[in-house]
Order: C-alpha cells, then structure tokens, then sequence
C-alpha cells in the first residue's frame, strides 16, 4: 500500500557536528533530499530532516538534527546530543583546522551521548582533492588513537553520503541485535519501562527522543 | 421421291447444262426440253449423300431378295401389304400406350382431389389459428419489452446497489452490533461504493423515478451513517492506543482518516483522540527526560543539571523542540492523503495541543530559574535563549498561539522583566549612595563595575542568536537601562568639584564608557553622544588651563585691562599695573613659562585617562595663550597707548612665541 513507507520498525535520531562551513547542512540536504546544494545559509541553531531506510530488511526512519557550527550557537546545539544513537562527525579535507578542532567535538560527543552511540568520522569535499589539505592516513590515525570509531573520509557530494548514513544505521541495528544482552547485564539495577520492547540501552537509541527520555 | 430433288436442283449448275447442251442438240434451250431436265435432274442426284433414299433402298432389300417380273409386278403390293401389317402393329401398341395414359389420367385425378383436400383442410386449420397467432405475435412483443426492462433494472440495481460479495459482507458488518469492529481494506471500498452510490442517486432525483432515489439515498445514507461512526469508534480506539514513544501510524489509520474527512465533526474528534494521546505521551516523555533520564542514566536526567540554569533551561527546550518537530511528523504521516482544505492548519492546532500539556511543567521550572536570580548576564542568556527557541518552535508548528509558544514567550518577557528590574535595581543603588570621586579623578569603582556588567551583558548578547533587529531594540533598551543613571551618578558625584576637577573627572568617566561601548554593535548613537559630552568638558578643561596658565604667570589681569579697554579711558601706559616696568617684570615671568611649559599645567591634567584627550588640552589652551599675547603685544605696539620704545618691553613677536610653544 502506498503508506508502506511509514511503518518503520526504528527510528534512530541522527546528529551531525563538525566546524562551520564543513558542509554538514549540504550533507543533510543532499541525504534527504537528494539534491547537491550550493550555497548553503549558515545554519541557524538546528534544523531537521527525515528519511527512512532499510537495513536488513528492516525499514528505519532517520531523524538527523543538523547542528550549526559556529561557536556561538555551542550552547544551544550542545543540547541536542541528547539520546543521539548516531553522530556523524564532519571535517573538510581542504582545510586543516577543521581537522583539528575534531578532538573537541569528539570531547562533546563522547561527554553528551551515551557509550554506545556510533560516530562516524567524515572527510567531506573529496571532490576538491588538488586542494586536499589533510590526507586519508592522518584521519585514518586520528581514528584509531582515538577508540576506532567508524572512518568515513571520501565523501563526495552525492557519492558517499548514501552510504555514510547507511553504515551508521547497519552498525546502530546490528548492535541491537547483538547487543541487547551484555548491555542488560552491564545495567543490572537501572530502572527500565517495563514495555520498552528489549529493554536494552541499546534499544532505546532509536527511540532516543521520547523513549530514550521517556521511559 | 426423285423428283422432288430433282427440282430443288434444276436452277443452278447453267454452265454446265449449256456444255450438255452444246453437245446434244446445239440449238435447243435446256429449260425446254422436260427430258433434259429429268436426266439433269437424275444426273444431279447424289445417292450417297441421301439418306432417306438409302434407308428406303435397304429396307427395299431385306424383302425383294429376287429380282424378277414377278416379284417386280408385286413389289408394289408387297409394299403397301408391309405398310398395312406394320401400321397395324402400330394401332396395337398405341392402344396399350392409351391405356396406361388413362391410368395415369386417373391417378393424377386422384392427387388433384387429394391436394385439393389438404387445401381445403389447410384452409380451415389456417382460419382456426389465426387468433392464437395474433396472440403469440402480441405476447413475444410484450416479453421483448420486459427482458429491456429487465436490463435497465439490473443496471439500475448495479449502479444503486452495494452487490459484490466482499463488499455485501461489509455492507450486512456495518449493520452488526457494535462489537469486533474490524477495518479493512474491504470497509473502505464498500463505504467508497455506498458513497458512490448515494452520489448518483442524485441524479435519480432529477428522473420520475423519485420515490426509488428517494429510498436508495435513504438506505445509502444510513448506511453511510452507521459506517462512518463504526470507523469513527474504530479510529477513535485506535488512536488512544498510540501512546508509544514512537508512534506508527497504520496504513488503514491513514485511510479512516482520508474516509473521515467527509464527516469534519467526526475528522476533527478523532484529530483530538490522537491528539489527546498523543499529549500525554509527551508529557510522560518530558517529565521522564528530566527526572530518569535515558534507560540507564544516559543521557543523564535533564534535572541533573538544574544548577546550571542555561543548560537545564537549553536542554528542556531542545527536547521540547525534538518532540515538536516528531509529532509534527506523526501528524503529518496521519493526514498525508487527506485532500481537505486546512490540513496544515489542523496540524498546527493538533501540534499546540499535544505540546500543550508540558506548557505547566516547563513553566514552572523556568519560572524558578528565573526568579531564583541567578544574575543579570545569566537571566540575559536565558532571555535570549528563549526567543531563540520561541523562534525556532515557530517554525515549526507555525505562528498560530499555541500555548507552547505563548508559554515560551511568557518565560522569555519574564526573564527580560526579571533581567531589567535587576538592572534598574543596580543602577538605582549607585544613585542611592552616591561616592565622591576618587582622589585620582578616575573612575568610581561604581563605574566600573557597573561597565563591567554592562559589557558582559552585551558580550553574552553578542553571541546569542536572536536575529538581529530584536536584538538592535534590546540594545537600546540595556543601554538606557544602565548608560542613562551612570551618567547621572557620575554628573552627582562630580557637582561638588571645582571645575576642573568636575571637568577631569567626567571626562575620564565618559571616556571609560566609550571605550566600553565601542567594542559592541549597534552603539554607534550612544557613543556620538558620549563624544559630544566629553568635548563640552574638554573645552572647560581647555579654558581652565589657558586660565590657569595666564594667572601664573600674571598676563591674566593685563590680558583682562586690555580686552575691557577703551579709547576714552586715555593711554594704556597710564593705566595702574599696566606701567612698563610692570610689565617687564611679567615678561621675565612669561620667559619661564616658555622655556618649560609643561611645568605649568594644571595638576588636574595628569590624572586624564587618556593620553590624546590631555594633548588636545595642551595644544588648544596653549593656542589660547597665544592668541591673549598676541592681543597684549599689539595693545602695546600701538602708538596711541603712549608706551616707550615698545620693543623693549615685549621683545617677543606674537609669532615667535606661538614657534616656541608648539
């Protein structure tokens, strides 16, 4: 039936971080709508997009929260990690302090999200690699010293970005199935609604928003 | 026999008769002469050629076998004996013929009176049926008419009537009792047949046949009735059970509501079931995001960071806004094939109204950050996020009053509220307990501090998010809020200097305000202001040191007797103090003074802040000193004032003073 699209099974909230003008909102823009923007406006605060996927068989809706990146909306955006089930980190290729500032945003995402959200670390602007400015082994490095998170770092507009938001989703589900169970053990003694259907941290994730709070 | 052929002979073949001719008589004309005639005649016959002749010569021969005189003389007889003998035979044969003719006759006879029998009897069986054929004929029209009538009907009935059996068991279901209420995909097409039907009964009415349409419509109508409030109660159900977090809308959900859409009172309660559900879902949720937290403590509980008033009041509000923006997505994925007008609006509504229900525990929550003070620039910071959020929401569930947003632009007035009476009560302190300036004419510590707030305030302003014209009128606001008792604090605690110790100490306080304001936007009016009043002071400061300057070095009383002088007074020379030696003596002073004019500045001088205004000081009071020398020395040049060997006296042009001092 035509409304087919809305039964999802999940629905994993999604938060995209990384300096200004690294492309985060293009990135939204070009997962959802599946158009190459030029010009984006510098977000303002947080803005909001939806598309469900399917992973395994299973139809997953994502809600990505697109934070802004300039310093003055900190505060602000900081809030929104909240229950995040998958944070997608963007640096851009073509310039150097963007990269750097990586090990405070990855501070922010491992103080504000819980243990198990995926983070995924993304190389945007690919396409301009004659002005490359920081090379694949480097980020490769960064993400190992830094507890091997998901490395992502060819993205070129319309290229890779499917599959960036897809391996986050792939590794966000399959550590639901698998890891439902340790995690009930790890969290003996916390309180659980009696009717979140596993009951496992892990679960909560895709719910993160209501569920996550709302138990 | 011969002859006859003879004749048919005669005419032609003259050619020949006349080389017969010729030969026999030579003078005598053929046609003449019957002799010659026969024998051309004989001549001409062809016996091979003539049949008859042959047949009658060969019958000749069965019978005249012998030739003789005799015979000869009989043959004759004999032939006219056969002839009798063989017509004899003839009669005898005939007469059998005749007899079988006239057996024939008779049975022809017999068929004759036969068939004429029949159609005797034909005739009165025709007469006979003649009526039932007229009747057959009158019935076979009249069923022809009926089975056309019998289509119509069954088109009638296939159009005005709910007949397949899937929807028939639908169509008995929607008469059922209220239980067991289960809706399919079949409920719909029956309802959409029902409703098709009852459209076209319309035109049923326009027909004679209205007492059919009218019963039709009236069947269709109630039908359509008990059905629509069937899937009303269906929906209606079905929605209080949407109380998960993540809330799936069923794809026949979508469909009761596309359905339902022709029942706008029926539309709009199931609309309030959902949202109704929906709202204590999100309050659950909210209050669970502040008190537990996500399942496991993390994230941690939003209350967990109540001591920290712009992350709890942040958090809550980014949560509220991620709800918003969910069941705005609910709502939308609800009403996605619903065509009816003011769908965006209904969302909107249906969007207060579940946000509706954590409108008293947001309120309250901020309504302690707020009054609990946690500061001005904090309270600024809160203020700002709000209208942050305000804005943010908005664009969300739209500008309708939701209560949400109104709740939020409550809490962003009271906390500017809050924020300016903490302010004014600030400001209003300085004025309660005015302090003497400083020894040093700097400052007030008052001053200081309070420049310090204000540009903290403004600093956090800066980096809020609040667009920018809001943000130019709240400027304006804070500014007047503080600037304005500052200064009259600074004009109070100055009105018991001497005037250049008032003169000093404004302009060290305004400049201080400057300075402080010119780091920020939007001060641009102020700060022409402030630059307008430092320069009514520098010119106090200016007279006063060229005064001061003057008096030192005693030009001051000339100065003063040349200026006030007039020409019926008599000669200047004559004037008391203004004797040459006198002003001998003054010059030695002026010498001084020229020589090193930094030591004759007022001490006041020094305490300036800023190092450009105390130079423009000096320059401008300097050209002031200047300018009285200049007056004096010509006063004392001109002949009419009677002084002796003037040069002597002042031995320094105007000019070359001005060269030394500058």
């Amino acid at each position: 039936m035509a409304t087919a699209p809305y039964n999802y099974s999940y629905i994993f909230k999604y938060i995209i971080i990384g300096d200004m003008g690294v492309g985060k909102s293009c990135l939204l823009h070009q997962f959802t709508e599946k158009k190459f923007m030029a010009d984006c406006p510098h977000t303002i605060g947080v803005e909001f997009g939806t598309r469900i996927i399917e992973v395994s068989g299973q139809k997953i809706k994502l809600q990505i929260w697109d934070t802004a990146g300039q310093e003055r909306f900190r505060a602000v955006t900081r809030s929104y990690y909240r229950g995040a089930a998958g944070a997608l980190m963007v640096y851009d290729i073509t310039r150097r302090s963007t990269y750097n500032h990586l090990s405070s945003w990855l501070t922010d995402a491992r103080n504000l999200t819980n243990p198990n959200t995926v983070i995924i670390l993304i190389g945007n602007k690919a396409d301009l690699e004659a002005q490359r400015d920081v090379t694949y082994e480097e980020a490769k490095q960064f993400a190992e010293e830094n507890g091997g998170f998901m490395l992502k770092v060819n993205i070129k507009m319309g290229e890779n970005v499917e599959d960036a938001f897809l391996e986050a989703a792939k590794k966000i589900y399959q550590n639901i199935q698998d890891g439902s169970l340790d995690l009930n053990a790890a969290e003996s003694g916390v309180q659980h609604k009696p009717s979140a259907p596993q009951g496992g941290r892990l679960t909560s994730e895709p719910q993160p928003q209501r569920e996550g709070c709302g138990c | 026999m011969a002859e006859g052929t003879g004749e048919v002979v005669a005419v032609p073949a003259s050619g020949a008769a006349n080389g017969l001719n010729n030969g026999i008589g030579g003078t005598s004309t053929p046609s003449n002469n019957p002799l010659s005639r026969k024998l051309h005649k004989i001549l001409e016959t062809r016996l091979d050629n003539d049949k008859e002749m042959l047949e009658a010569l060969k019958a000749l021969s069965t019978f005249f076998v012998e030739n003789s005189l005799r015979t000869r003389r009989n043959l004759r007889g004999d032939i006219e004996r056969r002839s009798l003998a063989i017509n004899e035979e003839f009669v005898g044969i005939f007469k059998e013929v005749k007899e079988e003719l006239k057996s024939i006759s008779e049975d022809v006879q017999a068929m004759s009176n036969c068939c004429q029998d029949m159609t005797n009897r034909l005739q009165a069986a025709k007469e006979q049926t003649q009526d039932l054929i007229v009747k057959t004929t009158k019935l076979q029209s009249e069923s022809q008419r009926v089975e056309i009538r019998a289509q119509v009907a069954d088109a009638f009935l296939s159009k005005f009537q709910p007949i397949p059996n899937y929807i028939h068991n639908q169509y008995m279901s929607f008469l059922k009792p209220k239980n067991a209420v289960f809706i399919s995909e079949d409920f719909f097409k029956a309802l959409g047949r029902v409703k098709q039907i009852h459209n076209d009964v319309k035109v049923l009415l326009r027909t004679n046949q209205q007492t059919a349409g009218l019963e039709i419509m009236e069947q269709m109508a109630l039908l359509q009735e008990t059905a629509y409030e069937r899937l009303y109660r269906w929906a209606q159900s079905e929605c209080r059970t949407l109380t998960q977090e993540s809330c799936d809308i069923s794809p026949v959900l979508t469909q009761a509501m596309v359905a339902l859409q022709d029942r706008p009172v029926l539309y709009k309660y199931t609309l309030d079931e959902f949202g109704t559900a929906r709202r204590s879902t999100v309050v659950r949720g909210f209050i669970d995001a502040l008190t537990r937290g996500g399942p496991g403590g993390t994230p941690r509980p939003i209350e967990m960071h109540s001591h920290d008033p712009l992350r709890y009041v942040g958090d809550m509000l980014a949560w509220l806004h991620q709800a918003t923006a969910s069941e705005k997505e609910h709502l939308e994925a609800l009403l996605k094939h619903v065509t009816a007008q003011g769908v965006e609006e209904s969302i909107q509504e249906v969007v207060g109204h579940i946000t509706e229900g954590v409108c008293r525990p947001l309120k309250v929550r901020i309504e302690q950050v707020i009054v609990a003070e946690p500061g001005a620039v904090l309270l600024y910071k809160i203020s700002n996020l709000l209208k942050f959020y305000h804005h943010t929401v908005s664009g969300i569930v739209g500008n309708s009053a939701t209560t949400l947003l109104t709740t939020v632009e409550e809490m962003h007035l009271l906390s500017k509220k809050i924020f300016f009476s903490g302010l004014s009560l600030h400001t209003s302190k300085l004025m309660d307990k005015v302090e003497l300036p400083p020894p040093d004419l700097g400052p007030s510590s008052a001053l200081n501090q309070t420049l310090m707030l204000l540009r903290e305030v403004l600093a956090s302003h800066d980096s809020s998010v609040v667009p920018l014209d809001a943000r130019q009128a709240d400027f304006v606001q804070v500014l007047s809020c503080v600037l304005d008792p500052l200064l009259q604090m600074c004009t109070v605690s100055a009105s018991n200097l001497g005037t250049a110790d008032m003169a000093t100490f404004m302009v060290n306080s305004l400049y201080m305000m400057k300075t402080t304001l010119a780091l920020f936007e939007f001060t641009d009016k102020r700060l022409e202001m402030l630059q307008f009043q430092i320069e009514a002071h520098l010119d106090t400061l200016i007279n006063e040191q060229a005064s001061y300057v003057l008096t030192r070095i005693g030009l001051s009383y000339i100065y003063n007797t040349v200026q006030q002088h007039k020409p019926e007074q008599g000669a200047l020379a004559n004037m008391p103090n203004l004797d040459s030696v006198t002003l001998k003596a003054t010059m030695v002073q002026f010498d001084r003074y020229l020589s090193a004019p930094d030591n004759m500045l007022m001490p006041q001088l020094n305490f300036l802040l800023s190092a450009t205004v105390k130079e423009q000081i000096v320059r401008q009071s300097t050209e002031l000193v200047c300018r009285a020398y200049g007056e004096v020395y010509a006063a004392v040049m001109n002949p009419i004032n009677e002084y002796k060997d003037p040069e002597n006296i002042l031995h320094r042009s105007p000019h070359q003073v001005q060269t030394l001092l500058s």
